[in-house]
């Protein structure tokens, strides 16, 4: 890497929590904040973030970015002093703006085109989160926003780092965010066999029979080392490496062998300088789908080659929040490295004989000394990436 | 709102100026319920996307049509009321 890549603020909303602490604290005390088959965020408060007027124009996907890129903000003392032309804002979304979509659609059936709101295209467009973010920071450098399905969040904090390692920023805000349970979108997963029948999310587990959709977003503060060091910013981790390859396979299934999801793995750990060896804990992309659990297992076989560290999905307390999950789980992660303490994966009671690996069941398991932990995420159109994360 | 037949006002300045409250406060815009005629639509925080809201409404319901070369002098909730009473008056006199 050319240049060191720290993090030096970290924002979440999720179903089980906001804020980097409360949601850490909630997958380690093995809370669910999955309830009628969704993880939904029931208790964001859109008004602590924004004005009611400006809610009313802002999609809930963007309101989730909103909340986490403030907090992560906050955490780390931005927007005071730093430079606005070397200040970017990297966000994603799987889907966009759906409810707004939904709405607009409705209407549009239903009274034709005078119905149709003003507000509709900058509330569903897919970077409206990243504009709004910056208008907020006063961020005059690069902003947009990145798309690669459930993989998106780990894109943008990858893809962030990389242009602060280049020397395109100083002090990137990086993250992404899904607000998608809408009727629709459900709909959608639920007829191509995505979802769990069932409503739960249990990754790994032999009875697994699919992903539960989930809501929310996670963001985190990117920073050369050295413009921290220089302003005396707080260190909350690192960005040591990042990895991203697409499987060339299925526009849904992943690739049969892994292939995709252990070279982008390989490629991060490689990017960080390191050794399988040095890698104390996965966070998985985990989806509990019979497809990802069994193949991302396999993958990380690949990859460790008979010694793989404990790898914990905490999609197993939130659901799966596409285009959120990736920065979100960034946060999960950076919080087992903060406190060396690795969050269990909920719901993991029958063994799945391809699924051979230790899911961390019995978690919160500490983990002293932890250094260096991977975070994957792999997305339809079988774009996978993956995230290097060490301690301060 | 059928026309007038005798080319007279069909509307008061009153109705016109609670419309566009109403409009205003679901918008959420601050201050909408007692905004006077004086307060412009930058005092107001009311973009262009908000006003294009906001005249569909008027339009619809008081039947005026109201074109964009109309709309460029509108500065206020004052310049809106003025607007549709002669809109009004034009319609009915038509």
């Amino acid at each position: 890497m050319s240049r060191e890549v720290v993090i030096t603020g970290r924002g979440v909303v999720a179903p089980v929590g906001e804020g980097p602490e409360a949601f850490f604290d909630a997958l380690t005390s093995r809370r669910s904040g999955i309830a009628d088959g969704v993880g939904a965020c029931d208790e964001f408060d859109s008004e602590r973030w924004m004005t009611p007027k400006e809610a009313r124009r802002t999609d809930r996907y963007a309101q989730l970015a909103i909340a986490a890129a403030g907090q992560a903000a906050e955490e780390a003392g931005l927007p005071d002093g730093i430079e606005p032309e070397r200040l970017g804002v990297v966000m994603g979304t799987g889907m966009g703006g759906l409810s707004t979509l939904e709405r607009e659609c409705r209407n549009w059936l239903e009274g034709g085109d005078r119905a149709v709101s003003p507000h509709t295209v900058p509330m569903m467009m897919p970077n409206a989160a990243a504009g709004l973010i910056a208008m907020r920071l006063d961020a005059h450098g690069p902003g947009f926003q990145i798309g690669s399905a459930c993989a998106t969040g780990a894109h943008a904090i990858g893809e962030a780092a990389r242009m602060i390692e280049r020397g395109a920023a100083d002090v990137v805000v990086a993250g992404g965010a899904e607000a998608a349970l809408t009727g629709l979108c459900i709909a959608a997963f639920r007829s191509m066999g995505a979802l769990s029948r069932e409503g739960v999310s249990r990754p790994f587990d032999a009875r697994r029979d699919g992903f539960v959709i989930g809501e929310g977003a996670g963001a985190v503060v990117l920073e050369a080392a050295e413009h921290a060091q220089a302003r005396g910013a707080d260190v909350r981790g690192r960005v040591a490496g990042y990895g991203a390859s697409n499987d060339a396979f299925h526009i849904t299934q992943p690739d049969a062998d892994g292939r995709g999801a252990a070279q982008a793995m390989r490629a991060a750990i490689a990017d960080a300088g390191a050794t399988p060896a040095e890698v104390g804990y996965v966070n998985a992309h985990g989806t509990s789908t019979p497809f990802n659990d069994r193949i991302e297992t396999a993958a990380v076989h690949t990859v460790f080659d008979g010694d793989a560290p404990p790898v914990s999905s905490t999609k197993s307390a939130m659901g799966h929040l596409l285009g959120g999950a990736g920065a979100v789980e960034a946060v999960a992660t950076l919080g087992a490295l903060e406190h060396g303490v690795l969050p269990p994966t909920l719901n993991y009671e029958e063994p799945d004989p391809e699924c051979d690996l230790d899911y961390v069941p019995d978690g919160p398991r500490e983990a002293g000394g932890l250094q260096l932990a991977l975070s994957n995420s792999f997305g339809f159109g079988g774009q996978n990436a993956c995230l290097a994360l060490s301690a301060p | 709102m059928a026309p007038d037949q005798t080319g007279t006002a069909t509307l008061t300045e009153d109705q016109v100026l609670a419309r566009i409250r109403a409009t205003l406060a679901e918008q959420k815009v601050p201050g909408a319920e007692s905004a006077s005629l004086d307060a412009t639509w930058s005092e107001l925080d009311v973009d262009s996307l908000d006003l294009v809201e906001l005249v569909k409404t008027l339009e619809d319901e008081f039947g005026v049509t109201i074109h964009d070369e109309e709309l460029k002098p509108i500065a206020s909730v004052g310049d809106a009321v003025t607007l549709v009473l002669r809109l009004d008056v034009e319609r009915a006199s038509a």
